[in-house]
């Protein structure tokens, strides 16, 4: 069977007794995070929940053909889900953290643009890469006309191959879940260091201006932490490969939003346990 | 004034330093066989075609390079907390993480051409010898120079980051770009020279890569010497433009309306991006056209 006829396989179907499972451990993380500390924890707990949320489906959008895709016989970015997640969120951290002084929103959305900005000049170059460098056009495997464009994909691939380079559609997902991850990333980094930088000054009993280097360094440390479960959970869920928003893996995403909650809530849990208890 | 002036130099600066970092990345990678295309030089013995190919996929570039930058950010780090001269301790901690990434490189060889043995895969001693040093000069020019622009961000530009820290997040995004970008041309266009130009490989020829050169054997140096050409410096034309264009708008722009002149700029970068990409692809479909008729076509 081709890609083209492909149907979402048995490793793709939900499974309602563990999604309720799963949100039976998140309530209960939240619990014990509201029993320990209710205000800037608890507070601090769901904005992580949320930041994890929005990497874990983020990362569904990036286009990663994996192995295949260095040899032109996949559509797709060639590396892996999680690396690649990982470099544009972590990218796009890096601008967050230098906008925190800024506020809230802004440094989100800071860092939402620079994962959304790496992603972009990467997904431009693997196509300068694919046309220039190795004189092969962009085609879908999984779809017979781009959903953006509407150009036709199939009379475009090579024989023997399931497409190759990054369709239009590709391009859109792949700078779509760059600013997902990078605003996720963020918003994780900024939780913990609100937490770190309320709680370390009467701990360590110093200054906030003392403290500030260690929380930054911890709160840096646990966003990449985090960002990094977050990613390796999503890249088990979409096994391997994914061409993007139109790739029939994509639907599997609520699984990951499940998982990536409670992962998520428990690392942040850690996170919070370390100053609080 | 002076402020945003040397900002933009130190900008500028820092996306050389990465440019260079990004060539030297993608040529290393070649040269050991790290990235996706060593699933070819692994796959190959399987099918009965034995080489004289570097193989060392230690990880993931991302994570491989995250590590060896965080370890030489942490050590210039160290060394400096010392009162070691920074130039002197980014040197001696890029040295010590070269090493480190040499370890590894002779034990993924050995490793895993050793569990290839029942496909009568030999290990080539000579191999070991005369590939695992160029490799540590080129991840020492990749890890040195994302090393110095960790420190130029941190101790020049300000970012609160330590620079460990800094050295990790760089390292994976460098390890992205040069990976993302690098892998399809030295997977395709160079481990499969020997099928058509400008088709993907057949899914049928897995494993067949091209095993001799113009004279003898070909060996991983061959392999580097054609990917410097173009998938290296696409590689580090990437990962530049990431770090350049990143310090850039936030360097001029952040001031401007509390921060989001930044943002604003960064989403009209993703669109000039966007328009670039587009013109690419309209270009290669009308260029090259497709490979069979739409009616003909049978997949």
């Amino acid at each position: 069977m081709s890609a083209v006829a492909a149907k979402p396989t048995a490793g793709g179907a939900m499974n309602p007794t563990a999604m309720a499972v799963g949100v039976v451990l998140l309530l209960v993380i939240l619990g014990i995070c509201w029993r320990v500390s209710p205000g800037l924890g608890l507070m601090a707990l769901i904005g992580m929940v949320v930041g994890g949320v929005l990497i874990g489906f983020g990362t569904h959008f990036v286009p990663v053909g994996g192995a295949p895709a260095a040899m032109g016989q996949a559509p797709g970015i060639a590396t892996g889900v999680a690396m690649l997640a990982a470099g544009a969120g972590l990218a796009g951290l890096f601008g967050g953290a230098w906008a925190a002084d800024q506020g809230l929103v802004v440094a989100v959305v800071t860092g939402a643009v620079g994962g959304g900005l790496m992603m972009a000049i990467t997904c431009m170059m693997v196509n300068f890469i694919y046309v220039f460098g190795m004189g092969i056009p962009a085609a879908s495997g999984k779809v017979l006309n781009d959903p953006i464009t509407g150009d036709s994909q199939k009379e475009f691939k090579s024989q023997g191959t399931e497409g190759h380079g990054l369709p239009f559609v590709s391009f859109v997902g792949g700078v779509i879940g760059g600013i997902l991850a990078g605003g996720g990333g963020t918003l994780i980094y900024l939780m913990i260091l609100d937490v770190y930088k309320a709680t370390l000054p009467t701990m360590m009993k110093a200054t906030e201006a003392q403290i500030m280097p260690i929380a930054i360094s911890a709160a840096g440390i646990f966003a990449v932490g985090i960002f990094l479960v977050n990613a390796v959970l999503t890249a088990y869920n979409i096994t391997g490969t994914i061409e993007g928003p139109h790739d029939p893996k994509f639907k599997r995403w609520p699984r990951a939003i499940v998982a990536s909650a409670v992962a998520s809530a428990l690392c942040g849990l850690a996170a919070i346990l370390i100053v609080v208890m | 004034m002076e402020n945003i002036v040397f900002g933009i130099g130190i900008a500028a600066l820092t996306g050389a330093l990465a440019t260079v970092a990004g060539a030297a990345e993608d040529t290393e990678s070649n040269i050991g066989s790290q990235g996706d295309p060593n699933s070819q030089v692994q796959l190959a013995p399987q099918m009965g075609f034995l080489h004289r190919i570097f193989n060392k996929a230690v990880a993931g570039e991302p994570p491989a390079y995250g590590l060896w930058c965080a370890l030489g950010a942490g050590l210039a780090w160290a060394f400096m907390a010392m009162q070691i001269n920074a130039v002197l301790a980014i040197v001696l901690g890029s040295v010590i993480a070269v090493f480190v990434q040499g370890v590894y490189a002779t034990t993924a060889y050995l490793g895993r051409t050793a569990s290839l043995k029942k496909f009568g895969q030999p290990v080539y001693v000579d191999i070991l010898k005369s590939m695992t040093t160029v490799t540590m000069a080129h991840a020492f020019v990749a890890i040195f120079c994302t090393v110095t622009l960790c420190y130029l961000m941190n101790a020049a530009l300000g970012h609160p980051f330590p620079l460990p820290l800094l050295g990790l997040l760089w390292g994976i995004a460098l390890g992205a770009a040069g990976s993302a970008v690098g892998n399809p041309y030295y997977g395709k266009e160079r481990q499969y020279q020997n099928q058509k130009f400008g088709a993907g490989v057949p899914i049928s020829a897995s494993g067949n890569i091209v095993r001799y050169a113009e004279a003898g054997e070909r060996n991983s140096l061959d392999n580097g010497f054609f990917t410097a050409k173009l998938g290296g410096p696409a590689s580090g034309v990437c990962f530049g433009l990431i770090v350049f264009l990143e310090l850039w708008r936030t360097i001029l722009f952040e001031k401007i309306g509390a921060g989001w002149g930044a943002i604003i700029v960064g989403v009209l970068m993703i669109l000039v991006f966007t328009i670039i990409d587009r013109y690419i692809e309209v270009w290669a479909r009308k260029t090259y056209g497709p490979y069979a008729k739409p009616e003909e076509a049978s997949s």
